[in-house]
């Protein structure tokens, strides 16, 4: 399962890649999903898959049933998604005022900032 | 075992986010919030810099869970002098906000954000734990994202699109060059992974790891060829903010190379360092020859915040790759000089180009003009940086230039030092460029301050001045009192160099 | 570091030597107010502290005539070798008398000159500056301290060059200046930094006393050649001249003291300093001295071809300092002597008539010695002045110039190559001879030019100067062995290292050089006779003149614009696609060649454990995301995301993860739900871009894919999870909470968390303001420093809140069924936050589904009602949030426990029983908030839009 979770991790990478190339913010920002989502699989698979219980402690035991799959990663996991997450919700709003000042979705009409 | 110093320089900056945003109605109470929280910060930070110079590394373990299990923070001497230098720049910022940032920015949040800025650095630099490292990353992203976005003026809309898509790329890496540590070695602590790593059995991996560090963070701190963020986006956001970016952003990155590539990467310096030495060498040139190809105040700061960061990460190459450990502190303590000395300067300049902006009303150099007689004092306090910044003696520059030429040398790196001189001759060529068209050349005709003269009541001069002063003063002093500054820098250097140090302060005697 | 040197013998004198120089330093910082206070008794008062120091380095001649060293050390910057140590011995007290002495003469001048110059007080301290760093320069002990004062000469000389700092000109010039000598200031850095880790220290009699182990090291050809380039710029030696006639646009006073006197010495006195140390060799020899000639003749010529006083003097002065490279390249007690020699004349001599330049212009307002005749009748004490300083100049007797010529006769006549040297001595000196006619005697004499009718004698200040300077060369000339000798002599003694044997004297009897000074003097006096045909004859050879290196430097810093433009063009093209494919190329590269480069990697390829379920999300996945790209509508693109973001969660949940599972769910939710708030109105985007690109586009992307894929094939885990195990044996004993991921988030890791909802806390904060800051003028641009610009503050958008539309819209079903749900989720949500510690759930999706609750009865009921149901604004929820998490963490600090330790109580629940209550709780408390108020004031406003 790692090789297939593994290629479907790079698929990810390389279609966030492709999209954020795209002449468009939308796909821009769609792009940078697939890529965190990319980066949270990756973690997830590196960090060791367990086809097991929860590392949940069922009442009156003191450790999980094993085999418990690792929580580190998931608890790094957990983070990164909601630090994405808060990363998207500002950076769609940014996106959108873009769109409504510059008066358009082509990355290539963001020059001015920088000539 | 538990030292408050260490933590203060997280729980200011975190309060006062908490309590401005409390107040998210009452500017007058936020402005008085930020303004203390800066001065407390500046003091702490200074309270844990001669803590950390009169007993060495202290150690705190977040909630009591011993190393590598729990977060550990951690201050040695390098991070103590960055911390002491985000609460200078810190301070000096605030104070130059409250005299020139417009009221609907004050309503938005901007003090709420400056600090929440600090902290993700502050807490970037104190922390001992690779994980807890990016969180504070993004916690300083985040904030400099809203920061420059806040107003949203085209320029600044432009430029954010840049800065937020390239920095969340650098993100992305920094994610999943973690996550794959954690696959290879099973913790986060970065003193537990450098011991893990030494032992590793796929060193070769490890070294690609490394590489994905060094893209990571190469992008944070603007090296060539990943440095395109900023150069699009320095010069759009109003003046404070972009002096506190031009201060500290990217100087987190390159404190994040140094930590890395002294602590945790060192199997293949040979390798790693020489490559860090060559981005070094391009970084310096490109960054320079866009600053010359600039003809606008902040855009040719912004190019040479890039150039420098060649220099400062040139000292980091050369400590990894000579044989005589003596050499090797005094490259690396020569970055760190470099460091200490670029984070007063460039903030100062950029507050000196919105200064002689709001002066002229114009940012384009052709533009403006006149200063050197209608502001006299502005005129010599630009001269202080600006000189320091091209390496004119006795300012701090003249002696972080020359350790590091020196360093070049003895090292026998002809080529870089070459390199590193003719970037030298360019900066002070873009530095008199600035000089003789906004200070010297009188105000063109067109310019608009000529048609109606700006009106900054000398209230808010010298509000504006006070900051811009004190920083020049620091400038002069650090040149002239090099010796126990360099000294530091030396005692710093050391600490990185033999790492067990550090690893044994962080684990304890787990070890 | 470095090590120190006590010179065997010599004075220690305190910090008396950097005192003087630290005092002259001060009074520069003090000039403008003494100008504004004592007005045009200014030059006067400043002039005082020179002649003080001049008086008191006189008081060392004897001593120093007779041998002696005086030094004193001041440690600086020993770990980098930079230190202010001083030392005084002959050729320092030379120049140090020249430097304070003239340097009071032209203060004293100056306030004549720039009587009433709105900015004579800041010229008054950049001279005095100079006037410092001159000095230290000449003191200094050290190398690097002597190369911290170099730079602030040309500093100096930048800001007194450009002085008149409204015509382009001056400034143009003073750049010029400064780079060409900062450009030849840097190349010595790196040849002194040679030298000392050659010399193994910084210090030059230390470096003195090791020559012979200097001269053959491996760095002394490159060290050497590094300070040459540092010396020639400065003291403008061909083909690094060209600066120096451009620098005359600086005012008279500085073309005197600077550019005459004093600093373009600077680098002969560099070269003098270091002859006993590196000196000797062929190629200190065969360089010093031929660029020196070279220099010599190129001047000389130059001059006489000039109609501008100050240009005349500038080139003139070219020359002599050529002759000075020369005489040092050659070295040896005699030429030594005829260099020092020339050198103490010179600066008298050419002091005081580029000072009777400023004066005639001054008077006259013209500087053009074509129109400049007959000013002796109405100027004669200028004009005594000037005749005296041109005959010394042309070297006749009795005054001194005639000594250091026939001295430098002497040394051409004895060198190794006499036919050459001597003819190219013979030339420039006559060639010197026609100018110094033109400068000092044409003005003055004949009938007087009747342009010139408001021609006058200049006040004291302005004669003052040029009388004292041309008298002393007379005095120095009749009775050579009183001050010039001894002076001469220490200084040459102090530049061979030994002691000298011969004397100044006037008369040498009838000698060859004797010979050779008639010679000169009339084919000089013959040059200026036909010298309007030289000047033809060079007009029609001028060409050749135009290829010099002025041309050079234009040429250079047009090729640097043009490559600096370029380069920036390329690289920081505009396009965001162009960074981010080098970024993503950069690391692609780096990545895989790291990987591959020593050698293949075996990577395996292991789908035997596939389970057919696992296969099929893994398809569905791979399915979603390829739709994501190909789709054309927005919303199925949307669709589609979120498919693939459901797929991931269901990853979660085959292995063990629930609550991220749980966390992944909603946050895709939200996430799908942004999208469609933001994107929904906005028009379809039609770019496509071109094939070429598309498939450039792939190649990179598969690249990026590959590459990652190979890192997590390569890094499948160590077996050895110290970590996980660690968290999951001391979860309920230590963290008291059973569901291990919870309690490290809250918990082992829970500073991650603290930043974690202080990142939401500033996107809501971005999110909010983005939204409601607002340009009153969108799209009106003005200058880019946003502060200028008038901005909409909250209070004046209030009004922007009217969508009662919607609510009618929104069906009556929908809205009875959100006042049930309302309190119900409210409820589910702390449900959620409370069982969190103990099995999935937590702070985190309770908050949100608090705020989903909210957010359900905004889109119901639209958004007055939700302002008046909800009791606080969004902002102050988060922030709340935070403290309450913060104080959490603090709590521990005032109970001696380390930052967010967790505190623990048991609680008496009746019925329930001992219920335990610790920080940590109250920590996932705060995060509830947080996030409840995050989520809120993300959305709210957004579905305002």
């Amino acid at each position: 399962m790692l090789t297939l979770l593994a290629i479907v991790t790079g698929c990810l990478y390389a279609a966030g890649t492709y999209m954020m190339l795209r002449r468009s913010l939308f796909k821009l920002i769609l792009g940078l999903v697939l890529l965190s989502h990319g980066a949270n699989l990756l973690i997830f698979t590196v960090g060791g898959l367990t086809r097991g219980h929860a590392p949940v402690i069922d009442a009156g035991e003191d450790v999980p049933t094993s085999p418990w799959a690792d929580p580190v990663p998931q608890a790094l996991i957990l983070t990164a998604i909601v630090i994405g997450f808060a990363v998207l919700a500002f950076t769609l709003t940014l996106f959108h005022r873009a769109y409504q000042t510059l008066g358009s979705d082509d990355p290539d009409d963001l020059k001015l900032s920088d000539q | 075992m538990n030292d408050v110093v260490l933590v203060l320089p997280l729980l200011i900056p975190l309060l006062t986010v908490a309590l401005s945003l409390l107040a998210w109605r009452w500017i007058a109470f936020q402005r008085a919030v930020a303004l203390i929280g800066a001065i407390a910060l500046l003091g702490a930070s200074v309270l844990l810099f001669q803590r950390v110079y009169s007993v060495g590394t202290i150690v705190t373990q977040a909630g009591a869970w011993q190393a590598p299990y729990g977060i550990t923070l951690v201050a040695d001497l390098f991070s103590a002098i960055m911390v002491v230098l985000a609460g200078i720049a810190g301070l000096m910022v605030v104070v130059f906000s409250l005299a020139s940032v417009d009221k609907g920015r004050e309503a938005f949040g901007y003090y709420p954000l400056v600090n929440a800025l600090l902290l993700g650095v502050c807490g970037a630099f104190l922390t001992g734990d690779i994980f807890n490292l990016y969180v504070w990353f993004e916690v300083m992203l985040m904030s400099s994202f809203v920061l420059l976005a806040l107003g949203g003026e085209r320029p600044q809309l432009q430029g954010s699109i840049k800065y937020v898509t390239l920095n969340l790329v650098s993100s992305a890496i920094f994610l999943a060059a973690v996550g794959i540590l954690y696959g290879l070695t099973g913790t986060l602590n970065m003193a537990d992974l450098a011991i893990r790593l030494g032992e590793s059995d796929r060193p070769v991996l490890v070294t690609a790891v490394g590489m994905l560090f060094l893209v990571a963070f190469g992008i944070k701190a603007a090296v060539f060829p990943l440095f395109f963020w900023l150069p699009a986006s320095y010069h759009t956001p109003p003046g404070p903010v972009s002096a506190l970016f031009a201060g500290l952003l990217t100087k987190v990155g390159v404190y994040a190379l140094i930590r890395m590539f002294t602590l945790v990467f060192v199997q293949d310096n040979a390798y790693t360092h020489t490559l860090i030495l060559a981005l070094s060498g391009l970084t310096m040139l490109t960054g320079v020859l866009g600053a010359v190809a600039q003809q606008e105040f902040r855009r040719v700061l912004s190019f040479h915040i890039i150039s420098q960061i060649g220099y400062m990460t040139m000292g980091l190459g050369l400590a990894g790759l000579v044989e005589s450990t003596e050499l090797a502190t005094f490259a690396l303590a020569g970055s760190i000089f470099y460091i200490i000395h670029h984070i007063i300067v460039k903030t100062n300049l950029f507050l000196v180009s919105t200064v002689a902006g709001k002066l002229c009303g114009m940012v384009e150099l052709k533009r403006q003009g006149g200063l050197y007689l209608s502001q006299p004092l502005l005129a010599f306090l630009f001269l202080v940086p600006a000189m320091s910044l091209a390496g004119m003696p006795p300012l701090s520059g003249f002696f972080a230039k020359l350790s590091l030429i020196k360093a070049g040398l003895l090292a026998e790196q002809y080529l870089l030092v070459a390199t590193a001189l003719f970037v030298g001759l360019l900066t002070l060529f873009s530095m008199t460029k600035i000089w003789s068209e906004a200070f010297w050349k009188p105000l063109p005709e067109e310019s608009p301050a000529s048609r109606n003269p700006p009106n900054l009541s000398s209230k808010q001069m010298r509000i504006l001045l006070f900051p811009i002063g004190m920083m020049a003063l620091l400038t002069i002093t650090i040149g002239f009192c090099a010796e126990p500054v360099f000294s530091v820098a030396m005692r710093a250097a050391e600490e990185l160099l033999q790492r067990d140090g550090y690893i044994r302060a962080v684990m304890g005697e787990a070890q | 570091m470095e090590r120190f040197f006590e010179l065997d013998g010599a004075q220690v004198l305190g910090p008396s030597l950097p005192l003087a120089i630290a005092s002259i330093f001060v009074l520069a910082i003090a000039a403008p107010w003494v100008n504004r206070f004592a007005g045009r008794s200014a030059g006067w008062l400043l002039a005082i502290l020179p002649f003080c120091l001049t008086a008191y380095f006189a008081s060392f001649t004897g001593a120093v005539a007779s041998g002696e060293t005086f030094q004193s050390e001041l440690i600086w910057v020993p770990t980098l070798g930079v230190n202010l140590s001083c030392s005084l011995d002959g050729l320092s007290l030379l120049f140090a008398l020249l430097i304070n002495g003239v340097g009071g003469l032209v203060l004293i001048y100056a306030g004549g000159y720039l009587e009433g110059h709105p900015l004579l007080g800041r010229f008054y301290s950049f001279l005095l500056m100079f006037m410092a760093s001159m000095l230290g320069l000449v003191l200094s002990a050290n190398l690097l301290g002597l190369f911290v004062f170099w730079e602030l000469t040309s500093l100096s000389s930048y800001l007194l060059i450009g002085f008149d700092q409204s015509r382009p000109q001056a400034r143009a010039s003073a750049l010029q200046a400064l780079l060409v000598t900062g450009g030849g200031g840097l190349a010595l850095m790196a040849g002194l930094l040679l030298l000392g880790s050659a010399g193994g220290s910084f210090e030059i009699a230390l470096l003195q006393s090791q020559a012979e182990h200097l001269r053959s090291h491996a760095l002394y050809v490159p060290a050497v050649l590094l300070i040459l380039a540092g010396a020639f710029t400065k003291s403008a030696q061909f083909p690094f001249h060209f600066w120096l006639p451009a620098a005359m646009e600086a005012p008279t006073p500085v073309s005197a003291y600077l550019h005459s006197a004093t600093m373009v010495k600077a680098g002969i006195y560099l070269i003098a300093r270091l002859s006993p140390a590196l000196g000797g060799t062929d190629l200190w020899i065969g360089t010093v001295s031929t660029v020196g000639v070279c220099t010599m003749l190129l001047g000389a010529w130059l001059a006489l071809l000039q109609t501008d006083l100050k240009r005349l003097l500038a080139y003139s002065t070219i020359s002599s300092l050529g002759t000075l490279t020369f005489l040092l390249g050659l070295g040896g007690e005699l030429a030594t002597q005829a260099a020092i020699a020339f050198l103490l004349g010179h600066a008298l001599y050419k002091g005081a008539l580029f000072l009777v330049a400023g004066s005639i212009d001054h008077s006259t307002g013209t500087r053009d010695v074509r129109v400049l005749t007959g000013l002796g009748k109405v100027m004669p004490i200028t004009a005594i002045a000037a005749g005296l300083a041109s005959l010394s100049m042309a070297g006749l007797p009795p005054l001194f110039g005639f000594i250091a010529k026939e001295l430098s006769y002497e040394v051409t006549l004895h060198s190794s190559a006499v036919l050459i040297t001597t003819a190219a001595a013979v030339t420039a000196n006559a060639f010197l001879v026609a100018v110094a006619i033109v400068v000092g005697l044409r003005p003055f004499w004949g009938s007087r030019n009747p342009d010139l009718q408001e021609a006058h004698e200049v006040t004291t200040p302005l004669w003052l100067g040029p009388v004292i300077l041309a008298s002393l060369g007379l005095v120095f000339g009749v009775f050579p062995q009183f001050i010039a000798d001894p002076l001469v002599g220490a200084a040459s003694a102090a530049v061979l290292g030994r002691d000298l044997s011969s004397h100044l004297t006037l008369w040498h009897g009838f000698t060859t050089a004797l010979g050779l000074s008639l010679i000169t003097l009339s084919a000089g006096i013959a040059s200026f006779a036909i010298r309007g045909w030289l000047v033809k004859a060079a007009a029609r050879w001028g060409g050749i003149f135009q290829w010099g290196p002025t041309r050079w430097y234009d040429w250079a810093l047009t090729a640097l614009n043009a490559v600096a433009l370029g380069m920036t063009r390329v690289l920081q093209s505009g396009y965001l696609r162009h960074y981010l494919m080098i970024t993503l190329g950069t690391m692609f590269a780096l990545a895989s060649y790291s990987l591959l480069r020593h050698g293949a990697l075996t990577i395996t390829f292991d789908w035997s454990d596939i389970r057919f379920y696992e296969a099929g999300l893994a398809a569905l996945i791979l399915f979603a995301v390829f739709a994501v790209i190909m789709v054309k509508s927005r919303l199925s693109a949307i669709m589609a995301l979120g498919v693939v973001g459901y797929g991931v969660a269901l990853v979660f949940i085959m292995y063990g993860a629930p609550d991220l599972a749980m966390t992944q769910f909603l946050v895709e939710t939200l996430t799908v739900i942004l999208f469609v708030l933001v994107f929904f109105h906005l028009p379809e985007s039609t770019i496509v871009s071109g094939s070429v690109s598309r498939v450039r586009d792939m190649i990179i992307s598969v690249g990026v894919g590959g590459v990652m894929t190979f890192f997590v094939l390569l890094s499948t885990p160590d077996s050895q999870k110290a970590l996980s195990d660690y968290f999951v044996t001391n979860s309920k004993s230590g963290g008291h909470g059973q569901n291990i991921v919870n309690v490290i988030l809250v918990d082992f890791r829970g500073l991650d968390t603290m930043g974690e909802i202080t990142v939401l806390t500033i996107a809501a904060v971005g999110v909010y303001a983005l939204l409601k800051l607002r340009r009153r003028s969108e799209l009106v641009e003005t200058g880019s420093t946003g502060e200028t610009i008038g901005l909409v503050t909250s209070a004046q958008l209030a009004i922007k809140e009217e969508p009662t539309a919607e609510s009618q819209m929104s069906s009556m079903i929908l809205c009875t069924a959100t006042r049930f749900l309302l309190p119900l989720l409210l409820l589910f949500s702390f449900f959620l936050l409370m069982r969190g510690h103990n099995e999935p759930g937590g702070g985190f999706t309770g908050g949100l589904v608090a705020a989903a609750a909210f957010v359900l009865y905004r889109f119901a009921f639209g958004v007055a009602e939700v302002n008046r149901v909800l009791p606080f604004d969004p902002r102050v929820l988060m922030g709340a949030g935070l403290l309450v998490a913060l104080c959490s963490g603090v709590l521990a600090l005032f109970a001696g426990q380390p930052l967010m330790t967790g505190l623990w109580n048991e609680l008496h629940i009746p019925g329930v029983g001992e219920v335990p209550l610790g920080t940590p709780l109250i920590f996932d408390v705060g995060v509830y908030m947080a996030v409840m108020g995050v989520t809120l004031s993300i959305i709210l406003p957004l579905a305002e839009e």
